[in-house]
């Protein structure tokens, strides 16, 4: 009851006009950019970073819920209408989505079921979150420096190890994200390092052109081989609000399948690496052991129901981890993490304690947030063909002009800018190679953490490697680390020698 | 034995390494690893990153033989030199008017789209440049050397 009752406290945080407003903003913006071709979730809530420095750091952190959840909304809509998914967990969505939209000639029911489901499970995943964020903070209360390291290590390396082809090149980037972040000063004697002398990169290198590089700018680079793709519109009937509606058939075929991958949804995206696509892709699996009215894959809304509400109630979920431990799920909620810490609020076990109105606002903002995205996203369905339909090319230079002025805005200096540029080229590069850029940014904004917890551990146990293996969560979290590097390494060998046997 | 071409593959393990190496040296030679009542010094952390950094990029280096070369399209690199091009123009005519140059450039020049679009492009990037950064965040944009001249 407790819970329900710092709910309410943070609600009324979050109903002023300003909050109410700029989380209808947030939800706007992330609508439209996480539906446009080629940006995504992650470089679009990058893009959007700068634009919440005007606010107070409760509504910037409000803006900056919205603008990361309504984007998992817009992922799905050109998933449904052109069978191109906007974000990995929207891929699952196109397998019925786009179907349902050109073979049953009903686009706006597609993105209607799509829309209601992730609303269903958005919220199933923030109740759960309402109840299991303080109690994993709890928890993260019994957590002393070795405990702390020891999860840090699993949360990089799972990230490292998991997403992406190759386990050695993700681990590689989020070591050099880790090497990166110690550059300036030394967050425990507050000396200088790494600075080559130079006065800038005393300061360190800043998050936010960095971010804005390395997945705005290089998305950018990324775009300009696809300018001349041409993008086909296959529908035979206009998009209206009225002509979108869902029958109550429909909605009984929908609500099942969305409250069980609700639930499914949120524990997958508690889980650090995870994340949305992992639950979208679950959620539409588990659809296949349960009754569909229409096969999967003909445009069941059953298929839509199962896979949208999973990714999104994954979203709702990995803010568990993400304020009560301070660990995100994915490159996108680390890049939402180095804006709270921008902020100043440090999301961990005593974030709950010492800034609820920060923590219960935040989390009440999502569930305004995830209402509000679902009137919006009704809203725009007569004007998506044309969101969805932008031009690349017209794309192009005004991505390249917002990464320009918002890396600028962070600190004024032309510094911003160098780095943004820098980065960009950079995460181009690596991109090419295969080496995916959310590792090194997740490992970039959780380094601080782990060095001083590791350092403060060493202290301790006075440089002795025990201390690791002595605290039982400490040795339990060790086990799961070891479980992951060795997991694909075991698969590995086994597919080998299958492949000789053969 | 035919040596294989070097690759962008075998290049980027190969400079994580040169990091690696300029991390642990500097470490260990100049902020310093570990003393003897106070513990881990600054070096200490990123000496024990770098080398787990050297040992994987060793792997990876080794793995880059097996993989097919990477190509980099020409065109890739447009917008890299137009952003080159707007802060060296920030320096001269200051950081908006840059940006104003480069979209009717980029528009009008590169894509070859008609005035209208050009202007209507135009238009939405000066609002979210102007209306956003300058009037909402009051960023102060520089002016640039022309400006200054003027000015004072």
């Amino acid at each position: 009851m407790e819970n329900l009752e710092m709910l309410l406290m943070g609600f009324s945080v979050v109903l002023t006009f300003q909050n109410v407003m700029v989380t209808m903003l947030g939800a706007v913006l992330g609508l439209v950019v996480g539906a446009m071709p080629g940006i995504g979730s992650l470089a679009g809530v990058a893009l959007l970073l700068p634009l919440t420095y005007k606010f107070n750091p409760t509504t910037a952190i409000i803006m900056l819920g919205a603008l990361y959840y309504s984007n998992m909304y817009g992922g799905s809509f050109s998933a449904i209408l052109l069978n191109i998914p906007g974000d990995s967990p929207a891929v699952m969505t196109a397998l019925d989505g786009y179907p349902m939209a050109t073979k049953r000639n009903r686009p706006g029911q597609a993105l209607f079921t799509s829309n209601l489901s992730s609303f269903i499970g958005g919220f199933i995943g923030m109740v759960i979150l309402t109840f299991m964020g303080p109690a994993l903070a709890e928890l993260g209360l019994k957590f002393g420096p070795a405990e702390m390291t020891s999860l840090l290590l699993v949360a990089m390396t799972s990230i490292g190890w998991l997403v992406g082809e190759s386990p050695t090149k993700g681990v590689i980037l989020t070591l050099v994200g880790i090497l990166l972040a110690t550059m300036g000063m030394d967050t425990l004697t507050g000396s200088p390092r790494y600075d080559f002398g130079n006065m800038y990169l005393l300061g360190g290198i800043p998050f936010i052109p960095f971010v804005i590089g390395a997945v705005g700018f290089s998305q950018v680079l990324k775009l300009m081989t696809e300018r001349n793709k041409k993008v086909d519109v296959n529908l035979t009937q206009k998009l209206t609000i009225k002509g979108s509606m869902l029958t109550l058939h429909d909605v009984r075929r929908l609500v099942p399948p969305a409250i069980r991958s609700g639930f499914m949804g949120t524990f997958v995206g508690v889980l650090p690496g995870a994340g949305a696509t992992t639950g979208a892709f679950l959620g539409y699996a588990a659809q296949k052991a349960f009754k569909s009215e229409k096969p999967l894959g003909s445009g069941a809304i059953e298929g839509i129901a199962s896979c949208e509400s999973a990714n999104n109630a994954a979203a709702a979920g990995s803010f568990a981890p993400l304020l009560a431990l301070g660990i995100p799920g994915s490159g996108t909620g680390a890049v939402l993490l180095g804006g709270l810490m921008m902020w100043g609020l440090n999301p961990g076990p005593l974030l709950f304690s010492s800034n609820p109105d920060f923590a219960w606002g935040l989390i009440a903002s999502l569930f305004l947030a995830n209402l509000l995205t679902l009137f919006i996203s009704l809203g725009v369905i007569p004007f998506l063909i044309k969101i969805l339909t932008v031009p690349v090319r017209i794309l192009i230079p005004i991505i390249t002009v917002v990464c320009v002025v918002g890396s600028y805005s962070t600190s004024n200096s032309m510094y911003g800018v160098i780095i943004m540029f820098l980065s960009g080229l950079f995460g181009y590069v690596l991109d090419r190679n295969g080496y995916g850029v959310a590792p090194m940014l997740l490992s970039f904004v959780l380094a601080p953490l782990l060095e001083s917890n590791m350092r403060k551990a060493f202290i301790i146990s006075n440089g002795g490697l025990g201390i690791f293996v002595d605290k039982p969560i400490s040795a339990f979290l060790l086990l799961i680390l070891l479980a992951i590097v060795v997991t694909p390494v075991v698969k590995f060998i086994l597919r080998k020698v299958g492949t000789r046997k053969q | 034995m035919q040596l294989k071409k070097v690759t962008s593959q075998m290049v980027i393990p190969v400079v994580t390494a040169v990091i690696a190496a300029l991390f642990i040296y500097l470490g260990i030679t100049k902020y310093g690893f570990w003393h003897e009542l106070r513990g881990p010094l600054p070096g200490f952390f990123p000496t024990l990153i770098g080398v787990a950094l050297l040992a994987l990029s060793f792997i990876a280096f080794l793995g880059s033989f097996k993989e097919e070369k990477t190509t980099y399209p020409i065109e890739s690199w447009y917008p890299a030199l137009g952003v080159i091009a707007i802060m060296l123009a920030t320096l001269v005519i200051g950081m908006i008017p840059s940006l104003a140059l480069f979209v009717i450039l980029w528009l009008k020049w590169y894509e070859k789209y008609s005035w209208k679009t050009t202007l209507i492009g135009l238009a939405v990037i000066m609002a979210i440049v102007i209306g956003a950064f300058v009037m909402w965040l009051g960023v102060p944009f520089p002016k640039g050397i022309i400006y200054n001249w003027i000015a004072y």
